[in-house]
């Protein structure tokens, strides 16, 4: 029998506000531990919560870019749970009435995955186990979170990748989180069930908890997966129980059960009072938000003219393609724009973190300047490559590479003279030229291109070389 | 004493009839030789009482002027957050808490130049009715020592009634400010929900919790009222007085005021607090003033209603004490979880822990719709109830408690018939109104009789108002034998 | 009616432990504090929706840092605090 995957994720996502959720203290990742706190971080008796606006249009945009409803009134409840990384016994979070609902996000093979809801809530402190005893850390404690929780909609590993890439590109576009997967900025717990295919009763799922990287995700789903199958294939049923995935032996386990069953009494918190945000709020909020990568790309193909791989390629980092769209602004194709970039500057920015960063000498006003030098036959795309070559190695611009002879050009007698140095230089390929190879006049020109550092026209080259050898 | 209220020791002050240390010795003195009989102090902070009073000898030597509460001798019970004090909340668990910061209150009244006496008795985190869940044994009534103060702010009304302090601030959550000050022959008012600021009272029940005076006379309550009373940046629940300082209309004439009364508030009260309530009610008709009567059914659900929701609130505030981060921790344990459930075993009182188990209860699932929901819907009910009320009358008068100050040791076992004596004062807890006991009477054995006066939200003037003039025409209040005598 | 085991499923959420000597005592004070509690539950009043004892909406703070606190006075309460951190020996049995 074939086997379908069932999956949902809940995605715990770190705003970046410069405060917590509920005091002034700072959200900077690091610090010596319990140094980013105050009475209010710890819980000490009699203290209150306060909460950050920022938080809330924060959640609003990323309900926002997710096609969610925003709720014009929710509320913050209070989960009850005993653990020593969290400070009052209960996480604010919200549990009734969340602030977005009803979103998705849509994949590339056109299948919409649904968003149940998205809720503002607080981070727990750091636990360190060492040498047998327990150190806590309070500095996490109440950074600001948002759940963003989908329906069980994923069918494969590969939706349930795309859905955590659009995702974490969605938050960095709106620039709500920097979604760091690897400093726990972003994290996923994803239900998982198996079921026949064709059939459309939900089997018994298990939840994998606490995941931050796309690449485990995507291994423990498949590790879990198998392992279902196999449970079911066996005539044994599938527990429905909470999972770590150990990323080392690349195996899922049961957490060691905890005493008491899971009962979080939730209930509206008392400190704290109703968010109310009416429609004209939400409208503002909608009218600052940025053009998403969706859109883009569209645009991109639609409209700049880009293969649909290019275009993929510069949204899939916002700074990327912000880079793309200055040096392409007012040029000619801005496929050239494309080309140097993935042709030539990913080549200083390999990887996720430097591509998400930027940080190269070349500025896109530079690399403008440059394209335009193409587009108003000041020089040659030979030349233009070997100058971005060196203005990516210096930071120099352009105009500081590429002299006035450069840009002048070979006037006709200067390159006539070049062409005849040329057919003289290379005897072999002018023989093969005449023995009926016409590449061989390749070879030619390509002795006129060097010489002339670029400078001269390769067509007018070819044509002067031909009249020579007649 | 001849002088014991805020106004006229001002004056004495000003005018230099006693240093301000001479007035804050006497009360130092005092507590020395009577808190042994009243048990009203757990924490005496002598020294930076007597640093702030030398502070205002300082500035009245300059010859400038000081404010009506500075260089006051003052209290505050327990649960309130003082920086660098010791806050118990009189329970073992917080036996050796030191706050790293000030309770809003205290913030106001400090700056103010107040000068705290020390911190006062309460029943183990405001629960309970007789400040006898203490873990320092109960406060004493000051009228009579083998008689409970009340509670649970039964420490403020043992001080303030003994002349151990000249006010002070505690904490009502279910009649924690007005049973003791009913119980103690004084005055105590508890204030709207979000009038004064509850950062740093170390919270009961979060959205009934509301910090006010306990004072010996209506005047200081106002006085007092008008200090604490502000918009706090640090509650999101604090509104702040709304209107200007309740002083200025204090003694206005109360000619044409209609006080209702609930039959339903005099239902199963003693005989002769009846009777004194009945008498006030013609003392107000005598001063002109118009009583009506009305019913209240709805005031049949208010016990059950505060003790569900209350509870519940309480299971989640006292999460918090699991000897971690602060407060008593178990000495030896297999693991953390063995050690926040021995902590929290020896660290609670048997009310405490019978409330959180209660609390926990009505919120867990299965229970959560019939007890906690439904309680929430008939807490709506109490609060339209209340409200259309006020459409007839300006202000309810009712009894503070349906009995007097019980002996010591006496409280009831039962623990359904000990919950019954809140079953006046709850109410406005539950809707959140303000409502201030004065003394009316005394029992056969001398033991005071309170009375309440409860007020649409945010007419604390209108409710001290009414309470200032019945008190300045009934003349009830006798000072104790106990305390500062200048 | 409460049940023991009721009670001891709630003593474990509340993190308790209930003694063997305490638990009948205990069961019968909870019982008839419940009952009681039961009053309202069997109401016939359905009451009336209950928002917020003020409410009030979008009481909110600006998003700008404060310098915290001092840990020394963050750890001052603390029974037991070892490299900055508040410390529980023997979390692991």
């Amino acid at each position: 029998m074939k086997y379908e995957l069932v999956a949902g994720f809940e995605t715990h996502v770190e705003l970046a506000t410069n405060t917590k959720i509920f005091c002034s203290c700072t959200t900077q990742f690091g610090g010596e531990p319990n140094t980013h706190c105050c009475p209010i971080c710890i819980g000490l008796p009699g203290t209150l919560p306060k909460l950050n606006k920022r938080v809330v249009e924060y959640a609003i945009k990323a309900g926002l870019a997710t096609n969610c409803e925003i709720a014009e009134i929710s509320e913050m409840d209070r989960k009850n749970y005993c653990y020593p990384d969290l400070p009052k016994a209960y996480q604010i979070s919200q549990f009734d009435r969340p602030l977005c609902n009803h979103g998705y996000i849509e994949l590339s093979n056109g299948r919409k995955i649904r968003i149940l809801r998205i809720h503002i809530e607080e981070d727990a402190g750091k636990l360190v186990h060492s040498r047998g005893s327990t150190l806590v850390d309070y500095n996490r404690g109440g950074v600001p979170l948002i759940e963003i929780v989908s329906e069980p909609d994923i069918r494969s590993i590969e939706e349930a990748r795309e859905y955590v890439e659009k995702l974490q590109l969605i938050m960095r576009y709106i620039g709500v989180s920097d979604c760091k997967m690897q400093e726990g900025s972003m994290r996923c717990d994803v239900n998982i069930s198996v079921r026949p295919v064709g059939s459309e009763k939900l089997g018994t799922r298990t939840e994998i908890k606490n995941m931050n990287s796309i690449n485990f995700i995507a291994k423990a789903m498949e590790y879990e997966f198998n392992r279902q199958v196999d449970l079911i294939e066996s005539g044994e049923k599938v527990v429905q129980e909470t999972l770590r995935y150990d990323d080392v032996t690349n195996t899922t386990s049961g957490m060691r059960g905890k005493e008491d069953a899971n009962d979080y009494r939730y209930f509206r918190d008392p400190d704290l009072v109703t968010i109310n945000v009416p429609r004209s709020r939400v409208e503002e909020i909608a009218a600052e938000l940025p053009e998403l990568p969706a859109q883009k790309l569209k645009r991109y193909v639609e409209e700049l003219e880009l293969p649909e791989k290019d275009a993929q390629l510069l949204v899939k980092y916002r700074k990327v393609a912000e880079f793309f769209e200055k040096a392409a602004e007012g040029t000619k194709t801005p496929k050239t724009a494309a080309n140097f970039i993935i042709g030539q500057i990913f080549r200083y920015v390999e990887n996720e973190a430097e591509k998400e960063a930027m940080d190269i000498k070349v500025t896109a006003e530079s690399l403008n300047e440059l394209i335009k030098l193409i587009d108003n036959g000041k020089i040659r795309m030979n030349l233009a490559k070997s100058t971005l070559d060196k203005m990516l190695e210096t930071g120099k611009k352009p105009s500081e590479l590429i002299s006035e002879s450069d840009m002048a050009g070979l006037d006709e007698n200067a390159l006539a003279e070049l062409c005849q140095k040329a057919v003289e230089a290379n005897p072999n390929a002018v023989a093969d030229y005449k023995n009926g190879k016409e590449k061989a006049i390749k070879a030619i020109v390509g002795f006129v291109m060097k010489n002339s550092r670029g400078k001269a026209d390769a067509m007018a080259a070819e044509a002067k070389i031909k009249e020579l050898i007649g | 004493m001849s002088e014991s209220k805020i106004a006229g020791l001002h004056r004495m002050l000003e005018n230099k009839e006693i240093s301000c240390q001479e007035l804050t010795q006497a009360y130092l003195d005092a507590m020395e030789r009577d808190n042994g009989s009243l048990n009203a102090y757990v924490t005496a902070t002598p020294e930076s009482a007597l640093e702030t009073a030398a502070a205002v000898d300082e500035k009245l030597a300059r010859g400038e002027s000081i404010g009506l509460l500075e260089g006051i001798p003052m209290t505050l019970k327990d649960n309130i957050s003082t920086d660098g004090i010791r806050t118990t909340c009189c329970s073992k668990i917080l036996e050796n808490y030191v706050p790293i910061y000030d309770a809003t209150v205290w913030k106001l009244l400090r700056q103010q130049n107040a000068v705290l006496l020390g911190k006062t008795n309460m029943d183990e985190f405001a629960m309970g009715s007789s400040c006898e869940n203490s873990c320092f044994g109960g406060a004493k009534n000051p009228h009579n020592v083998n008689h409970v103060a009340g509670g649970s702010s039964g420490g403020v009304a043992s001080a303030v009634g003994g002349h151990l302090a000249v006010y002070g601030l505690g904490s009502d959550t279910g009649g924690s400010i007005r049973q003791p000050a009913s119980f103690c022959g004084i005055v105590g008012m508890k204030p709207t929900y979000g009038a004064v600021s509850r950062y740093g009272l170390i919270a009961y029940a979060s959205s009934f919790d509301q910090i006010g005076p306990i004072t010996t006379n209506v005047e200081d309550a106002a006085i007092v009222f008008d200090a604490i009373s502000a918009y706090d940046e640090m509650d999101s629940t604090s509104q702040g007085r709304q209107g200007e300082p309740v002083c200025r209309t204090l003694k206005n004439d109360i000619k044409g005021m209609k006080l209702g009364i609930a039959r339903e508030y005099l239902d199963g009260v003693r005989d002769d607090v009846r009777q004194a309530v009945e008498q006030a009610a013609e003392v107000y008709r005598s001063l002109g003033a118009e009583i009506v009567f009305f019913d209240l059914p709805a005031l049949k659900y208010a016990l059950p209603v505060y003790y569900i929701l209350a509870c519940a609130e309480a299971s989640s505030n006292l999460g918090r004490y699991d000897g971690i981060r602060y407060g008593y921790k178990a000495e030896s344990y297999s693991d953390v979880n063995d050690m926040i459930k021995k902590t929290r075993s020896t660290g609670f009182g048997e009310e405490v822990k019978k409330r959180i188990l209660l609390g926990t209860y009505v919120l867990s699932s299965g229970y959560y719709d019939a007890y906690y929901k439904k309680a929430q819907k008939l807490r709506g009910t109490l609060v339209s109830a209340f409200s259309d009320a006020f459409r007839s009358c300006d202000v309810i008068l009712a009894p503070t408690v349906p009995m007097t100050a019980f002996e010591n040791g006496h409280a009831v076992s039962d623990p359904v018939e000990t919950y019954l004596t809140d079953i006046c004062t709850v109410p406005v807890n539950i809707t959140g109104l303000p409502g201030i006991s004065v003394p009316c009477g005394y029992d056969a054995k001398g033991m005071p009789i309170g009375m309440q006066i409860i007020g649409n939200s945010f007419e604390e003037a209108k409710i001290l108002n009414a309470a200032w003039q019945y008190e300045n025409a009934a003349r009830i209040y006798k000072p104790s034998d106990f305390g500062v005598k200048l | 009616m409460v049940t023991k085991e009721e009670i001891m499923k709630i003593a474990i959420l509340s993190k308790l432990f209930v003694a063997d000597d305490e638990i009948d005592g205990l069961t019968e004070d909870m019982g008839k504090i419940i009952a009681f509690a039961d009053t309202i539950n069997n109401a016939a009043d359905e009451g009336t929706d209950f928002d917020h004892i003020n409410h009030l909406s979008n009481v909110l703070r600006e998003d700008v840092v404060v310098p915290s606190l001092d840990r020394e006075k963050i750890l001052a309460n603390a029974k037991d605090s070892d490299e900055g951190c508040f410390l529980v020996k023997n979390i692991m049995k």
